[in-house]
């Protein structure tokens, strides 16, 4: 009997000891998912310009109005972050009704066929020697055509909103080439580079 | 302004390609007795200088296509190919008509299917899409033998193709203004090669040189509607002027009207280039007055 009961003892302390390793587990792996924070942009607050030379002359400047994005920031561990994006193709603007007209038919955006731009980074790094600036790969499809480019970017700013909630800001400048993109109409008027700027305040509410 | 590589690529290149072809063709023709076998000959004359001005001007298209434009290439080769088999059968005709009919909307609005229709909403535009190319096939087939003349028919065809090049303009797309632009450079270098073999058909005047017959309607077809399919869901050409280009070449039936056929060939011709070209400039207008050209500054 006492035997059985030292036995016993024996197991329980064991099975105690392994639930409370797997408590010890569980809660590690909580704190580390909770290191990377998800942070909604907010479009009030974020801009997606771009900027095409015109005539080979002076630089025109457009934006988009519509854009959604995920930004998953893993402070402990850059290389887990992760950025989504989406822009609506049809919600360009340049101050100019006709030239959005243009810009939204087969011969630029062609956006009844291409509605959305998106881009969703492949790797994360934080730039060596710099802590504020990230290094973003991730493919970008626009004009239904996805490649990958790296663009470094700058962490703009954090802090916390009036409700309290987590506030962080990211700024990336980078250019394209519209013709890699199959946007080759009207390449003696309107540069090939597109140089675009993203601004975004995100939210982790 | 037009820079050099549209005219180049877009009128000249393809202008000179489809009218040395066509001459060649008019050449074997004559050659050959007048053997209707040798009518075949006249589509790939037209299709492949829709295909050099393609090419031109956008380049080679990818594979498979990624946007409604590049169609209008493969188009141009399946158009050319069916053009070729034209003279064969009747059956084989209706048949291929019927089917690019219900295949050529499918294929160009795959982004409407897939963005802006519901299921019911894209059955019922393919639909009523394949019965109008389907109509449109016939009013095309029924103007190539109602127009007397050999020459008239690349005419009304440039005019048709020059009048909706200027609606696409108008409606936000020159690129696909361009595609148009190369189908009027083509009908306009038929015309000007029927008019020049004229000039040997002097003692019979009546006498069609057959450049421009009914094998070339496969290649008409496909690429107008191919062309308007685009302008219509993808630029923005008023459904009203899509609509009066499309119904333009039924007015060369009125030639079949024995009040007009009393007038005689040249004034019964001058009837019915005058309603197609009325047809056509009302389109025209009705773009212009869409597009708020004078309303709006240009950029």
């Amino acid at each position: 009997m006492k035997t059985d009961l030292g036995r016993n003892l024996q197991v329980f302390s064991i099975g105690t000891l392994v639930l409370a390793l797997f408590i010890v587990g569980l809660t590690g792996i909580t704190q580390l998912a909770d290191a990377a924070d998800t942070y909604q942009i907010d479009t009030a607050h974020s801009m997606v310009i771009f900027r095409a030379k015109h005539n080979g002359v002076s630089y025109n400047y457009g934006r988009f109005n519509e854009f959604t994005g995920e930004i998953t920031v893993d402070e402990t561990d850059m290389v887990k972050s992760m950025v989504a994006f989406e822009v609506k193709t049809a919600s360009v603007d340049t101050a100019n009704k006709k030239r959005d007209q243009h810009l939204r038919s087969p011969d630029f955006f062609n956006v009844k066929q291409f509605p959305v731009i998106t881009f969703k980074s492949t790797s994360v790094s934080a730039k060596e020697g710099n802590t504020d600036t990230l290094e973003v790969t991730g493919d970008l499809e626009l004009h239904g055509v996805k490649k990958s480019i790296t663009v470094d970017v700058e962490i703009t700013g954090r802090g916390k909103g009036r409700q309290g909630e987590s506030l962080i800001g990211f700024e990336t400048t980078f250019t394209i080439k519209r013709s890699e993109f199959g946007m080759t109409y009207g390449m003696g008027s309107v540069s090939d580079d597109i140089r675009i700027t993203v601004s975004v305040e995100a939210v982790n509410e | 302004m037009l820079s050099f590589k549209p005219l180049f690529f877009g009128v000249l290149l393809p202008a000179v390609v489809c009218g040395g072809l066509s001459a060649l063709v008019g050449y074997l023709w004559l050659r050959s007795g007048e053997k209707t076998s040798l009518l075949w000959l006249a589509a790939p004359a037209v299709g492949v200088g829709y295909i050099v001005g393609y090419l031109g001007l956008e380049g080679h298209p990818s594979l498979p296509p990624r946007e409604g434009i590049h169609w209008l290439f493969y188009g141009a080769v399946g158009a050319m190919i069916a053009g070729c088999f034209w003279h064969i059968s009747r059956w084989g005709r209706l048949m291929t008509q019927v089917a690019l009919s219900i295949v050529i909307p499918w294929l160009l609005l795959s982004a409407m299917f897939r963005y802006t229709w519901g299921q019911l909403e894209g059955i019922v535009w393919w639909a009523c899409l394949a019965v109008a190319i389907f109509i449109f096939w016939q009013l095309v087939q029924g103007s190539f033998t109602a127009l007397p003349t050999g020459a008239a028919i690349p005419f009304v065809y440039f005019g048709i193709s020059a009048g909706s090049a200027l609606i696409l303009a108008l409606s936000g797309s020159l690129r696909l203004a361009q595609h148009n632009g190369v189908l009027a450079a083509l009908f306009a270098a038929s015309w000007i090669i029927l008019l020049l073999s004229r000039l040997g058909f002097k003692q019979n005047s009546d006498r069609k040189l057959s450049t421009f017959p009914l094998s070339v309607s496969p290649v008409v077809v496909l690429l107008l509607a191919g062309i308007w399919l685009n302008g219509y869901f993808y630029a923005e050409v008023p459904a009203a002027s899509a609509i009066l280009l499309a119904v333009s070449p039924l007015f060369a039936r009125v030639g079949e009207i024995k009040t007009v056929q009393r007038l005689g060939t040249w004034k019964s011709t001058f009837v019915q280039i005058g309603l197609i070209a009325l047809c056509v400039c009302i389109a025209i207008g009705i773009a212009f007055a869409h597009s708020g050209f004078l309303g709006e500054s240009d950029y």
